[in-house]
């Protein structure tokens, strides 16, 4: 059994070069279209972040459940951590661009709009800052503890390194369920200034779970096929599948209840987020999200035989990936350029961003074995059967 | 002359599900196995898997086509009122309640047809040939309708006991 992996030298030179790519994207957007290239910053970021943060979500989940049939994939959901660091120093990049992306910090809008005037002591340009330094620090040191717990627990014998796993898996999921929904109302939501909507942290939250598992059923079967967790079986793929399946109903329950209270109440104040995309030309994506991240595998997953086999379950997975960028795309889009557009800034800086992810993920991966050999539930994992 | 069936007492489902297989491969006929928790395994093997499923479904797509016409006749047909400036026919409004119905009427029919095809009904009494297969041990009978013949009765228990079958009992039907 292969234990630690090594990065094949395609697969850098791949990463490589979309980064490459991403920061031509970049240097010609900022060059261009300064506004624009912010925008497509934000959504890039948020939605690499929202990736790695849901993937330590799925496994704290785990841990805290005591699930046993996923320990092997552990060191997984570690290395995408990785990316977290990354998106603060992004952040940071994006801090230049705050007025060109929110409506709130154009300079004067307060004395000319009432309710933005009303919002300011919380959205204001500081505050602001100070919120998003204290969300990325908290993600960071938790980050960072969960990771070092893992690693020691590696090391050392006895079970003193998993239960602090355990607990810090505890401290994770209060602290993200917080921390995430606010940087959901700071980052996407306050786009649409005078709009808002409670539910918007939970669709965020179960947002970064679900597509954090398909990103994570289509490494897993990568990294199976490139042979390490030869441990995979059916039954794996078959809990992955579970995961999605489960969290596609959340997620179309979500999206119609946000939907449905606002057309139901039919307050001006809330309604014109809807009116303005489900009219042109945002239709088809408004739709599209639905159904991609609703319809379609909820029918495609339905089935336990269909759900365990990879030829349904990549595409599915795959698919949701960009389900995410639609849904993305449709929350941030129509509030800050206004213009439905996919050109190479959009889909040049989001190969770039994928690029930096890959690299710091397979780094990650790399440092440590990743056959975990002394978790206390490893032989429950490679034994797996329902 | 009277038929005999054999019964057999595990220890743990791995040695259930290796003596079946075993048995399968000698073409000794399997007549029944009890288990104290679903094994999968056995179910598949015996060819027994739950058709259930597949009629949930569709129970559900029935429940989800008979709430949807009971809410159109009722709210656009019969007693048309309009209430928030909505249409008649405001689908958002119907899809929660076709999300419950669909959820209460799928979980009853399912119940009601599971009950029926198992033949369980309040205060039945249970039909176990050893009384621990609902605690702790697991039992394969082996039979068929015509009954076994000597030599295949030997044959199986000496199956059995090499697949680690901790008593075997013959039974008289």
């Amino acid at each position: 059994m292969r234990e630690t992996f090594t990065i094949p030298q395609r697969v850098r030179l791949l990463a490589l070069i979309l980064t490459g790519i991403g920061i031509i994207a970049l240097i010609t957007g900022f060059v261009t279209d300064q506004s624009r290239t912010f925008t497509s910053l934000l959504l890039n970021n948020y939605y690499f972040l929202s990736l790695s943060l849901g993937a330590v979500f799925f496994f704290s989940l785990h841990h805290v459940t005591d699930a046993g049939w996923s320990s092997m994939f552990k060191r997984i959901p570690e290395s995408m951590a990785s990316y977290v660091p990354f998106a603060f120093i992004v952040m940071l990049v994006l801090f230049a661009g705050v007025r060109d992306i929110y409506e709130w910090a154009e300079p004067g809008i307060t004395e000319t709009d009432a309710l933005i005037a009303h919002k300011s002591p919380y959205l204001n340009i500081p505050f602001f800052y100070i919120r998003a330094i204290l969300l990325f620090c908290a993600w960071i040191v938790l980050i960072i503890l969960i990771r070092r717990a893992s690693l020691r627990g590696d090391i050392e014998e006895g079970l003193a390194w998993h239960e602090k796993s355990k607990h810090l898996s505890m401290v994770y999921i209060f602290v993200f369920s917080i921390t995430f929904t606010v940087a959901s109302f700071d980052w996407i939501m306050s786009i649409d200034s005078h709009w808002f909507s409670t539910l918007f942290g939970i669709r965020a939250i179960v947002s970064s779970l679900y597509y954090a598992v398909a990103l994570l059923v289509i490494i897993v079967i990568l990294l199976n096929k490139a042979g390490y967790l030869e441990a995979l079986n059916k039954y794996h793929l078959n809990d992955f599948a579970r995961y999605l399946f489960r969290l596609s109903i959340v997620f179309g329950y979500l999206w119609f209840m946000q939907y449905l209270i606002i057309w139901y109440a039919n307050i001006p104040e809330t309604t014109f987020y809807y009116v303005y995309r489900v009219n042109e030309p945002w239709t088809l994506l408004f739709y599209a999200e639905l159904v991609i991240n609703w319809t379609i595998p909820f029918i495609l997953l339905m089935s336990d035989d269909l759900a365990r086999k990879k030829a349904v379950l990549i595409p599915v997975s795959i698919l949701l990936l960009a389900g995410f960028y639609i849904s993305l795309y449709i929350q941030i889009m129509p509030g800050t350029t206004g213009v439905l557009r996919i050109g190479f800034i959009e889909a040049g800086s989001f190969l770039g961003f994928a690029g930096v992810f890959m690299l710091l993920f397979l780094r990650t991966l790399s440092k440590a074995p990743l056959y975990v050999k002394k978790d206390p539930f490893i032989q429950e994992s490679v034994s797996h059967h329902l | 002359m009277k038929q005999k069936d054999l019964i057999a007492v595990f220890d743990n489902d791995r040695d259930l599900v290796k003596a079946i297989g075993t048995l399968k491969e000698n073409n000794i006929p399997v007549k029944d196995v009890w288990t104290p928790f679903p094994v999968h395994d056995v179910l598949k093997m015996l060819g027994r898997e739950s058709r259930l499923p597949y009629f949930s479904v569709a129970a559900g797509v029935g429940a989800v086509i008979v709430t949807f016409a009971f809410l159109y006749y009722t709210a656009v047909i019969d007693y048309p009122i309009r209430y928030g400036g909505k249409p008649y026919f405001a689908f958002p409004s119907f899809v929660v309640i076709i999300f419950l119905l669909t959820i209460l009427l799928t979980f009853i029919s399912t119940v009601i047809v599971f009950q029926v095809r198992t033949g369980l009904f309040p205060g039945k009494e249970a039909e176990v040939p050893v009384t621990g297969t609902t605690d702790d041990k697991f039992v394969i009978s082996v039979g068929s309708k015509e009954g076994l013949a000597d030599e295949i009765i030997t044959e199986a228990q000496v199956i059995l006991s090499a697949n680690g079958a901790v008593e075997i009992t013959e039974q008289e039907r």
